[in-house]
C-alpha cells in the first residue's frame, strides 16, 4: 500500500538528489531573479477584462465557500501538476479546513520543504507526526528542516529517530539521511559514531568526494562541518578521509598502503593514527594497538587514544596493561566518557570492583544507553554479590542489544 | 608442616629428575628411569588420567589418531552441484570436493569437535573449515552448522568458509594448547586439544620450578575464583554472558552457551559457589549424564531445611512438585537448529508449557 510518506519520499529524494543535496553548504536556495517590466502586459489585461465580465458568476459561487473535498481535490490536481506554490496554498486551506487529515499536513510539510520553506514545512510535519507518531520519514523530514534551521541537537535525534523507524531503508533516502546524521555527530564531537554512519554509506556505495571530507573530517576529530573547513585543510582532509573508506569498504590491502603514504606526509598531525587503529580494531586487533600506541608517539595526551588503547588491551584480557592507560585517559581529560568507562572496567576486572562503580555510574550519566557500561555493571554487581541489581543491568543489556528481553521479562 | 610434606611427596614424585640435573629442566623433559617424563601427571594423577578422555580435552583430534574418521573410512554428502567425500586410508584423511568437472582433494589437517567434526583444511595457503561436517547422529555427513546459508559459486567456494588469522585464532584458541603466542597463531607450538597449561596458566613455569625445588610460583588458583569469575574463565570458550550480548545472538543455537545462559538464570549469583560452572562440572572428568547426580547442587540451595534456616533474607524455593531429576524439568534439553544435537539448556527457571525459547 502507498503511503503518503512512501509517496512523498520518492519526491524529496528527487529533490534532494537533482540539488547539491549532499552538501549543506550548497544546499542553500539561490532565489529565483524577478524580472520587471513597465506597463502591463497584454495578457494580464485580458484577464481582468475576462473577470470584469465574469465577476456577477463568481460572485454568486463565492456565496458557497468551498467543501473540503473540494479543496483537497484541487491541491492534489494541483500538485499533480507541478504548480507548487498553488499546491501549497490549497493544502493550507484544506488543514485549516480539515485540521485532522494527516495527508494534507504531509503533503504541506514536503512541499513546503521542497521550496526551502524550512521553518513552515517543520511545522506542518510537527502536526502530521502529531497524527501520525511512528512516521519515521516524516520525523526525518523535520530532521531535514531543523538541520537547515540551524537547529542541530533537534534536527539530529529527529533524524536519530526517523532512521530507526525506517526512513533511510531506500538506499538514495539513506545516502541522503546518514550523510546529515554523520555531519551532525562529527558537530557533536560524537566522531565514532559518525564513522559508524559514514561506513553504512561506503558500505551502501554512497561515496563522493563530500563524503570522502566528512569522513575525514570525523577521523580527525574536527568537530565543524564541511562549509567551515579552512581552505589550506580541504585537501589533507580527503587525502585522510580516502584511505579510511578503503578500510570501510574492505579494502584493507589498499588502505594500509594510502595510509601509509599519508602517515608520510602529514607525521605530526594528531589523531591520523588514532583513526586507522580505531577502524582495524574490529578485524586487527594487533594492528590496531600498534596504531595506538604510535598515535601516541604524536599526541601523548590524547585522551581518546589512551583509552582506546585501554580498550583494546582489555579486550584481550590484559588488565594489567589495560589499568594504566585507562587512568592515563581520565587523568588527561576526566569528562571523557570512554575514559570513565575504560578505567571503571579495568578497576573491576584487576579486583577493585567498588572503586570501579562510580566510573562505570559516570559514563552512565552521560549516555544512559551504552551497553558497554550496563555490561561493566552488571558484572561489578555480580561480582560484588548484588544479585538483584545484576539482575536489573542484565536485563538492561538485553534491551540495548535487542536480544528480546523486555524489563519485566521473565530470566 | 604441609609444605614439609609436599616437597617431600614431591621430591619422590620427581627424585629422578634431580639427578639428571640439567637435561631435566630442558623443554622437553627426558623420560625418568622406570617412571617416564616428568609432567603435571607425576603429581596431578587423578586430574591427569582423567583429563584427557574429556571433550575439552578431544576438542582437537589429528586424522591420524581420529577413532570416527578410521571408523567411517568413506563417507559422501550432497548439496547443489558438488560432492563432497572424506575418505580415510592409512592413518590419511582427505577432503574432497567435485562439481563434475573439476575436483579438489585436499588433506584434513586437524578436527574441530569431539563429538561433531568440523575440519580444518588448506588450499593456497589460506585455512577453511569444512562446509560440511561429521554428525554422530547422522552417523555421516551434512552441512557445518552456520554455514547453511552459503551459496558457493567455485569449487573453491565450495571448500568451505575461509577463515581470517582472527577467525583461525578462535578456533584454534579454544580447541587446542598453545595455539596463540604473543596474540599471533602458531601452528608450531600448538598441542591438539585442552591440556592443563590451556585454563591453567603458568603451568610449565611452575612445573620447571618445582623441578628446581622452587614451590613458590604455584599457577593462580581457578578454584578461588568467584561464580562470576568462573563464568568469564569458561566463557572465554564456552562464550560469556557479555560477549554473547555484544554480538547479539539470539534463538536456540545460543542453547551452546552455557556461560550466558546460567547468568540468565534467576537464581545466578555471581558470588555464590553453589551456581558456578564448578559447582557442578570437574573439568577434568567426563561431563556427567545422570541427571541425579545433580541434584545434590540443586538442593544445595533448594532445601525446606535451608528455607528455614534463612528467615531474614528470601531464601531460594522449594520445588513443589519433586525432590529429584531437578535438570529434567528445569533445564530442558534444546535440539540445536541444523546441529543435528541437543543442549541441556543452562538458563535454570520454572519451564512454562508452549513458552518460546528466552533469550
Amino acid at each position: 500500500m502507498t503511503t503518503p510518506d512512501s509517496r512523498f519520499l520518492t519526491e524529496f529524494r528527487i529533490a534532494e538528489t537533482t540539488g547539491s543535496a549532499m552538501h549543506p553548504a550548497r544546499r542553500r536556495h539561490t532565489p529565483t531573479r524577478r524580472v520587471r517590466r513597465k506597463g502591463f502586459p497584454p495578457i494580464l489585461t485580458i484577464l481582468l477584462l475576462t473577470m470584469l465580465l465574469l465577476e456577477p458568476a463568481l460572485a454568486i459561487a463565492q456565496d458557497t465557500p468551498p467543501t473540503f473535498d473540494d479543496v483537497s481535490a484541487a491541491a492534489s490536481a494541483a500538485r499533480a501538476q507541478g504548480d507548487l506554490p498553488r499546491a501549497i496554498d490549497l493544502y493550507q486551506q484544506a488543514v485549516q479546513l480539515n485540521p485532522q487529515w494527516p495527508d494534507g499536513w504531509w503533503y504541506l510539510g514536503s512541499l513546503q520543504y521542497g521550496t526551502n520553506a524550512y521553518a513552515p514545512a517543520a511545522g506542518a510535519l510537527t502536526h502530521y507526526i502529531d497524527l501520525t507518531p511512528h512516521a519515521g520519514p516524516a520525523l526525518a523530514l523535520r530532521g531535514l528542516c531543523e538541520f537547515e534551521e540551524g537547529k542541530y541537537p533537534e534536527s539530529l535525534q529527529d533524524l536519530q529517530q526517523g532512521i530507526s523507524l525506517g526512513a533511510a531503508n531506500q538506499p538514495k533516502n539513506a545516502g541522503i539521511l546518514l550523510y546529515h546524521e554523520a555531519l551532525l555527530l562529527t558537530k557533536a564531537g560524537r566522531f565514532e559514531e559518525a564513522l559508524g554512519q559514514y561506513t553504512l554509506m561506503v558500505k551502501h556505495g554512497s561515496v563522493n568526494d563530500d563524503v570522502i571530507t566528512g569522513i575525514g573530517l570525523a577521523g580527525l576529530r574536527m568537530p565543524i562541518f564541511p562549509q567551515e573547513i579552512d581552505p589550506s585543510q580541504a585537501e589533507m582532509l580527503l587525502l585522510v578521509g580516502r584511505p579510511a573508506s578503503q578500510v570501510m569498504s574492505g579494502d584493507l590491502p589498499g588502505a594500509h598502503r594510502s595510509f601509509l603514504a599519508v602517515f608520510d606526509r602529514f607525521p605530526t598531525t594528531p589523531n591520523l593514527h588514532y583513526l586507522y587503529g580505531y577502524l582495524l580494531f574490529t578485524t586487527d586487533p594487533d594492528q590496531s594497538i600498534a596504531q595506538f600506541q604510535e598515535e601516541l608517539t604524536v599526541s601523548p595526551t590524547s585522551a581518546i587514544t589512551h583509552a582506546m588503547l585501554a580498550w583494546a588491551y582489555g579486550m584481550r584480557g590484559e588488565y594489567v596493561a589495560d589499568l594504566p592507560n585507562a587512568q592515563k585517559a581520565v587523568q588527561e581529560d576526566p569528562s571523557l566518557p570512554m575514559g570513565q568507562l575504560v578505567l571503571g572496567r579495568a578497576m573491576v576486572e584487576t579486583g577493585d570492583v567498588t572503586g570501579g562503580l562510580p566510573h562505570l555510574l559516570a559514563m552512565l550519566a552521560s549516555d544512559p544507553q551504552n551497553l558497554e557500561a550496563h555490561l561493566a555493571l552488571a558484572k561489578a554487581y555480580s561480582k560484588l554479590g548484588r544479585a538483584e541489581d545484576a539482575r536489573r543491568e542484565r536485563l538492561e543489556c538485553l534491551a540495548l542489544s535487542g536480544q528480546g528481553a523486555a524489563p519485566n521479562a521473565t530470566m | 608442616m604441609q609444605r614439609c610434606k609436599a616437597l617431600f611427596f614431591f621430591l619422590l614424585c620427581c627424585a629422578a629428575a634431580f639427578a639428571q640435573s640439567a637435561a631435566a629442566q630442558s623443554r622437553s623433559t627426558p623420560p625418568l628411569p622406570g617412571k617416564g617424563p616428568v609432567t603435571c601427571a607425576s603429581c596431578h594423577r587423578s586430574q591427569a588420567s582423567t583429563q584427557p578422555g574429556t571433550q575439552m580435552g578431544r576438542a582437537m583430534q589429528l586424522p591420524g589418531d581420529n577413532p570416527d574418521l578410521v571408523a567411517h573410512p568413506k563417507m559422501t554428502y550432497q548439496r547443489g552441484a558438488y560432492t563432497y567425500e572424506v575418505v580415510t586410508r592409512n592413518g590419511q584423511s582427505q577432503y574432497s570436493v567435485t562439481d563434475g568437472t573439476h575436483t579438489l582433494s585436499l588433506p584434513i589437517l586437524w578436527a574441530m569437535g569431539a563429538q561433531a567434526q568440523t575440519w580444518v583444511v588448506e588450499h593456497n595457503g589460506q585455512m577453511y573449515e569444512s562446509l560440511v561436517s561429521y554428525y554422530p547422529t547422522l552417523n555421516g555427513l551434512y552441512l557445518t552448522v552456520g554455514d547453511d546459508t552459503l551459496a558457493p559459486k567455485t569449487i573453491e567456494d565450495a571448500i568451505g568458509r575461509p577463515l581470517s588469522e582472527e577467525d583461525a585464532k578462535t578456533c584454534f584458541g579454544c580447541h587446542s594448547t598453545n595455539a596463540i603466542v604473543d596474540h599471533k597463531l602458531d601452528l608450531a607450538t600448538l598441542k591438539p586439544g585442552l591440556t592443563c597449561e590451556h585454563c591453567h596458566t603458568g603451568a610449565m613455569e611452575h612445573l620447571k620450578s618445582e623441578i628446581k625445588g622452587d614451590h613458590s610460583n604455584d599457577p593462580p588458583s581457578l578454584a578461588d575464583l568467584s561464580s562470576e569469575d568462573i563464568s568469564n574463565f569458561c566463557g572465554r570458550c564456552h562464550r560469556s554472558w557479555e560477549l554473547v550480548v555484544r554480538a547479539g545472538w539470539k534463538g536456540p543455537s545460543n542453547v551452546r552457551f552455557q556461560p550466558y545462559r546460567l547468568a540468565n538464570s534467576k537464581c545466578f549469583n555471581g558470588a555464590d559457589p553453589r551456581i558456578s560452572c564448578i559447582a557442578c562440572h570437574d573439568p577434568h572428568e567426563k561431563v556427567v549424564r545422570d541427571v541425579t547426580y545433580y541434584d545434590s547442587k540443586c538442593l544445595a540451595c533448594h532445601s525446606p531445611a535451608l528455607e528455614a534456616a534463612a528467615p531474614t533474607s528470601p531464601p531460594a524455593k522449594t520445588c513443589p512438585v519433586a525432590k529429584s531429576n531437578c535438570t529434567s524439568c528445569h533445564m530442558p534439553k534444546v535440539p540445536f537448529p541444523g546441529g543435528h544435537f541437543v543442549f541441556t539448556d543452562h538458563q535454570i527457571r520454572i519451564v512454562r508449557p508452549n513458552e518460546p525459547y528466552p533469550n
